[in-house]
């Protein structure tokens, strides 16, 4: 655990970690082998995993630290950390998505 | 297990496995599949969820062209969902521990996360779970292929869950596989309600949005006493169920002693307790609980569930086949009570878009619109009442002049037979429903044309309160103990009797053994009630002196508000019922 990458980001968007974000976040985390998760306070679920994602009930402004352990942890992380950054907004973010890849 | 409630529209308990009805579900055939079948079934899982996936992607690229980038990435974000690895291990270890069929499988799992999505609490992603609903559908249309359920040919016994019931739906359902059913709309008046009671069937309606929280194959409990239904009881709730069933099976067993028992008050006043019926199958129901004929016969049956009005013959057969198994006792036949868009046939010209069509053309309205149908019907009445006793009851009777005309028609077809030749009896008594508040204020008018009043409490409060009591806003609203609606019904029996009229009361008030002293009271000697309440409605009335039902209906009155006039009434009959000293 002791190469753990985390940063902390916080929800763009009118209606926060809905749907497509849950989709694009899970999307990209899953291009990446290590381990992908995402915590809201006490809670922290898997990245990869859109329904886990969509559970986590994040709404706009609200604080999540990403963190990532394994291989190209530091990459996973800067791809999801773009992702929050592009507000989600359609093809730019899945293009960042895509070239993180 | 989780439990929802709604209007309980018919008693009993029924528990089964549930079939989903409806244009958002499936059937699910199949909930288990053998041990030996698994490795096929994933596969045939594993095809269905890239047959999915695939039409999502093209979807998604359809959309993406079309509408833009936003919109294809919804399509993209439910192949994520179905692609998510989680999501196939969570299917994947139901078939492979439990042998469920993939059906089930994916139907739980998925219904599952759409019941935690609402749960959530945060309204946007309640709505997303229509998005997992809807990858359900994909999902077992995949599998399943376009089948809809028959509710008409079913093979093993279920619980029917849908949105809503039509009354043919409810009409056709297969008593022998059809256990109970519950509806996610419908109101305690409605006709899917009224046709569960005859049918017998343990149902509760007006539930609310439920069904997503269901899959087919899901063990339900439909409590038909208290309104509710309980989805995947645990063991120590379907025990307490079980249990329940046996203490009622002694309870119907203790009533139906009353069968041969005539109903008469403790003081030896004689009251007419008869039943009311839908379908003519239903005579021997009121039979086997020692009804005093049928007070109600409720023709709509034979207008729904077909494709053309019926013909004078389908109509004379109907009625011969209740006044032939009623052998003697007398039957009231009442006339066409539906609106046009309920009938089969070119009724084109009848179709209005009404926005009330409580307050439309409906029943003798419409009946008065359509005189060659209206006749058809009268016809066959005064041909089979030929073999027994039998009463005409025109419906929705306002005014005087609408009492004159559908009189005046009925004099038509006297005299139409009388020219053909044709075998029919005249002795035939004329009533009329007392179900609009108008008819009340002038039952004393009325009662001067009419051989018999029959007081429709359901409609009349409705009207009387200005309540639908269908519509969950205001369901609390529509209380029958309310002192207008005493008033009203005292003023028809009073005219009744003034004038030396038969009067009976047939809607749901009279079969709720509340209101029964109280009703007594007022002077009523003939009640006509849903079948299965035939033995508890003797039962009170048994118990009953007529100076305690007068003293009530007088204490009652006094009142000034429905919970009052409904507290003092319930505490009433419990008393009653609970003092031995009263069966001397």
């Amino acid at each position: 655990m002791s190469d753990a990458v985390t940063q902390t980001v916080t929800v763009p968007g009118e209606n926060g970690l809905h749907l497509v974000p849950c989709s694009l976040i899970a999307q990209s985390a899953s291009s990446f082998e290590c381990e992908v998760r995402i915590r809201k306070g006490a809670q922290t679920v898997d990245a990869k995993n859109i329904f886990d994602l969509m559970s986590l009930n994040a709404g706009h402004g609200a604080e999540l630290v990403l963190e990532a352990v394994g291989t190209a942890a530091r990459d996973a992380v800067d791809a999801l950390v773009a992702l929050f950054d592009s507000g989600f907004n359609g093809h730019a973010s899945r293009k960042a998505a895509q070239e993180s890849h | 297990m989780h439990s929802r409630s709604g209007i309980p529209v018919a008693p009993g308990v029924a528990i089964g496995p549930a079939m989903l009805f409806g244009a958002e579900s499936f059937r699910i055939p199949q909930r288990f599949v053998s041990v030996d079948a698994v490795e096929a079934e994933l596969g045939r899982f594993d095809s269905a969820l890239n047959l999915v996936s695939n039409s999502l992607e093209e979807n998604e690229r359809v959309a993406r062209e079309r509408l833009g980038d936003q919109y294809g990435a919804i399509f993209g974000a439910h192949r994520m969902m179905l692609q998510d690895p989680k999501l196939r291990g969570e299917i994947e270890s139901l078939i492979r521990s439990k042998c469920f069929s993939p059906e089930f499988a994916a139907s739980r799992v998925l219904r599952n996360y759409a019941r935690a999505f609402r749960n959530l609490g945060n309204p946007y992603l309640a709505e997303r779970a229509a998005d997992v609903i809807d990858l359900e559908k994909r999902l077992l249309r995949a599998l399943l292929g376009e089948k809809h359920p028959e509710l008409s040919h079913l093979t093993e016994p279920v619980i029917i869950l849908a949105h809503n019931l039509t009354p043919s739906e409810t009409a056709n359902l297969d008593r022998k596989n059809v256990l109970g059913f519950a509806t996610e709309a419908g109101g305690h008046t409605s006709h899917t309600a009224i046709l569960a009671g005859a049918l017998e069937l343990p149902a509760v309606v007006g539930i609310g949005h439920f069904l997503t929280e269901v899959s087919a194959g899901d063990i339900v409990i439909i409590d038909g006493n208290r309104g509710s239904v309980i989805v995947d009881p645990d063991d120590e709730t379907l025990e307490r169920y079980r249990a329940e069933a046996v203490v009622a099976e002694s309870q119907t067993e203790r009533l139906a002693a009353l069968q041969t028992v005539e109903a008469t008050t403790i003081d030896g006043t004689r009251v007419h307790v008869m039943g009311n019926i839908e379908f003519p199958q239903e005579v021997a129901q009121c039979q086997k609980r020692g009804a005093d004929g049928v007070g109600l016969y409720r023709t709509e049956f034979l207008y729904l569930g077909a494709d053309q009005a019926p013909t004078e013959e389908e109509h004379y057969n109907a009625y011969c086949e209740v006044i032939e198994a009623l052998n003697g006792q007398p039957v009231t036949i009442r006339t066409l009570d539906l609106g046009a868009d309920k009938i089969p046939g070119n009724h084109a010209e009848f179709h209005t878009q009404a926005d009330n069509p409580a307050l439309g053309l409906r029943s003798i309205r419409l009946s008065l619109r359509d005189i060659d149908q209206f006749k058809v019907q009268l016809r066959a009445i005064l041909r089979a009442a030929v073999k027994g006793p039998v009463r005409i009851m025109f419906p929705l009777i306002t005014s005087l002049l609408e009492l004159r005309k559908a009189r005046m028609i009925l004099g038509d077809v006297i005299e139409d037979l009388e020219e053909s030749g044709v075998e029919f009896s005249r002795v035939v008594e004329v009533g009329m429903m007392v179900e609009v508040p108008a008819a009340a204020l002038l039952a004393d008018l009325f009662a001067k044309e009419v051989d018999f009043f029959s007081i429709g409490t359901n409609d009349l409060i409705q009207y009387a309160l200005a309540v639908d009591r269908s519509d969950q806003a205001v369901a609390s609203l529509y209380r029958a103990g309310d002192p207008s609606i005493l008033r009203l019904i005292r003023m028809v029996i009073d005219a009744a009797r003034e004038q030396g009229i038969l009067v009976t009361v047939c809607g749901q008030m009279s079969s709720d053994p509340k209101y029964i002293p109280l009703l007594l009271g007022m002077g009523l000697r003939s009640l006509s009630v849903t079948p299965m309440a035939v033995p508890e409605v003797k039962d009170v009335i048994g118990h009953l002196s007529l100076a305690d039902a007068e003293a009530i209906a007088e204490h009652a009155m006094s009142l000034d508000v429905a919970r009052d006039v409904e507290n003092y009434l319930r505490g009433e009959v419990s008393r009653l019922l609970a003092d031995p000293d009263d069966e001397e």
